[in-house]
């Protein structure tokens, strides 16, 4: 029977450096699959809505402003994004993608969990028409 | 008062741990009535973390329903997932491609080491063994992280959709998992090492606990705590889904019963996941990793999906009535059917064995926290939804001073108590 079975660890450790990262001052560069914050290009979009309808969050709102020119915002929740991916799997388009590098999205205030994607035209259309009605869901 | 009385009369002492206790993670509650340090008899609560999760399953449509139940479980994710869509599969009588079926029980096989490498910590933790909790959880990233590369999180890796996964292996992710896997092999033999021949250790783990497989059988208990008992109860051998067909695995079983074969035999599963998943990378089938149609509606029918989660036997119920949402999900986790063990266990052990036998059995509270409606015939109390929601909305209302709306007889306050029919869990 052995005495301290684990005293040839903790010598070891002693001279090593900690394990942990010393993070914010070094960062690692995040692995290329990690789901981030999320893109939405209206190019190709067609309005189809398959994006919102099946996230588990409710994060995602089409907008569409018009369907026949293709004018289309998105209203994307960052605070309520699970970031599951089902959207960016359900588009056929490829409108939808997670960018693996913004994933520090902590901030002090409500304002930047909104996001509107789109044309600027389109966006400022959808912002004037919701100043003062753009009511938050409770909680 | 009820122990003062009962001190008084018996001369016993009842200890209530929890529901919101220091030494618990999660909330739960236990009795235990002890007669100087020697526990006597034990009962629990549970149910503090319920979530209603299994009704608002009702609400959502069957892909949404995949991400919150993906969430019963912060360390067993992807197998509940895996449950809900094999169930759903089979409802819809379509089938996951072999790649993807392959893909599942890679990444179930790589969530049990994470979930039995934060158990050793966890139970090392409770026993004082500060060492092997820091070098465990720290041996466990590097589990994190190949299940952050391969799907993108560290825990709810959101890998399965209906009808298949999302992400493939590549060649590099694969070298990647080999390499992990070689340092978890020699790491995990080190700590096989250190819990059967610590002898400090040793005294908070043989020959405590013990349960014999009689009893083993006759509690009911699963997975790595029936195993350690000599009971041979693995759906992966009884009952293979997924592709533990294609690459089976052997059941590791222990005869001893006590704390220390529940050690050994989850440290010795590991070494078959790390050998499964080898055979996975080494043979993964060719092809598609998701079917190309899963309808939205699924057909109407009832459907049981049993799969082995790290804990033991998780089990599924769903039921569809052909639309876009399920009509009933029951869940039920493996900690349930464990929970009684814990309480035959403890009667005539010291107390302060009691937090080691608890986290012998791998309890997690959240997930197994179930509403219950217990129907008797006419039973007077069964309450319904709506009889359930007009009370909240009653209750609410004379909070705010208009008062007995309705005119139901609820005060604000004291809050009404539970009713029977509402407990969850148990009550020994």
């Amino acid at each position: 029977m052995k005495i301290v079975t684990m005293l040839k660890d903790v010598v070891r450790s002693l001279v090593k450096r900690p394990f942990t990262r010393p993070y914010p001052r070094e960062k690692q560069p995040a692995p290329e699959r990690l789901r981030g914050k999320l893109h939405y290009n209206p190019e190709k979009c067609t309005g189809c809505c398959l994006c919102s309808m099946e996230c588990p969050a409710n994060a995602l709102e089409l907008i569409t402003l018009d369907k026949k020119e293709k004018r289309f915002v998105m209203r994307y929740h960052l605070d309520r994004c699970t970031y599951c991916a089902q959207c960016v799997q359900n588009c056929r388009f490829g409108c939808l993608e997670m960018s693996p590098a913004e994933w520090e999205l902590a901030a002090a205030s409500k304002e930047p969990f909104t996001i509107y994607y789109g044309n600027e035209e389109d966006v400022a259309t959808v912002l004037a028409k919701h100043t003062g009605t753009d009511a938050e869901p409770p909680g | 008062m009820h122990t003062n009385e009962h001190t008084q009369k018996a001369e016993t002492f009842i200890v209530p741990i929890g529901p919101q206790h220091p030494a618990l993670r999660e909330p739960g509650h236990f009795e235990f009535t002890i007669e100087g340090e020697i526990v006597t008899a034990a009962s629990v609560r549970l149910g503090y973390a319920h979530r209603g999760i299994e009704k608002g399953t009702e609400s959502r449509n069957w892909v949404q329903n995949l991400y919150m139940l993906e969430r019963i479980c912060g360390i067993c994710s992807h197998i509940h997932a895996t449950a809900y869509c094999l169930g759903v599969e089979q409802l819809a009588g379509v089938e996951a491609p072999p790649r993807a079926q392959a893909i599942r029980e890679m990444v179930a096989e790589l969530e049990r080491t994470h979930s039995h490498l934060l158990w050793l910590g966890e139970a090392a933790h409770e026993a004082g063994f500060e060492t092997l909790f820091m070098y465990a959880w720290r041996d466990r990233e590097t589990v994190m992280d190949i299940l952050e590369a391969l799907t993108g999180n560290r825990v709810n890796y959101s890998a399965n959709l209906l009808g298949g996964v999302k992400y493939d292996v590549t060649g590099e992710q694969a070298s990647k998992i080999e390499q992990g896997l070689d340092y978890l092999e020699e790491r995990t033999r080190h700590y096989l090492d250190v819990v059967t021949s610590d002898p400090v250790f040793i005294q908070r783990t043989r020959g405590i606990g013990v349960m014999t497989a009689v009893q083993a059988d006759r509690l009911g208990v699963v997975g790595p705590t029936a195993r350690a008992s000599g009971v041979v109860r693995d759906v992966r051998v009884e009952a293979p889904y997924a592709a533990y067909t294609a690459f089976p695995i052997t059941p590791v079983l222990a005869q001893a019963g006590d704390l220390e074969a529940r050690f050994v035999v989850r440290l010795r599963e590991l070494f078959e996941s790390y050998g499964v998943i080898r055979r996975i990378l080494a043979n993964l089938p060719p092809g598609e990793l998701v079917l190309k149609r899963m309808p939205r509606r699924i057909k109407a029918g009832e459907a049981i999906s049993r799969v082995e989660a790290p804990r033991g036997e998780l089990f599924y119920f769903i039921r569809s009535n052909g639309s876009d949402t399920p009509d009933r999900v029951k869940v039920r986790t493996p900690t349930l059917c464990n929970m009684a063990s814990v309480l035959t266990l403890t009667v005539g052990r010291h107390l302060a064995d009691v937090p080691m036998i608890l986290v012998g059995i791998d309890p997690c509270f959240s997930c197994n926290d179930r509403g219950l409606v217990l129907k008797r015939g006419a039973d007077h109390e069964h309450w319904t939804w709506d009889r359930l929601r007009q009370i909240g909305l009653d209750y609410y209302a004379g909070e705010r001073g208009s008062g007995g709306v309705g005119g139901t007889s609820i005060s604000p306050a004291p809050l009404p108590p539970c009713p029977p029919a509402l407990l969850t869990g148990m009550h020994v």
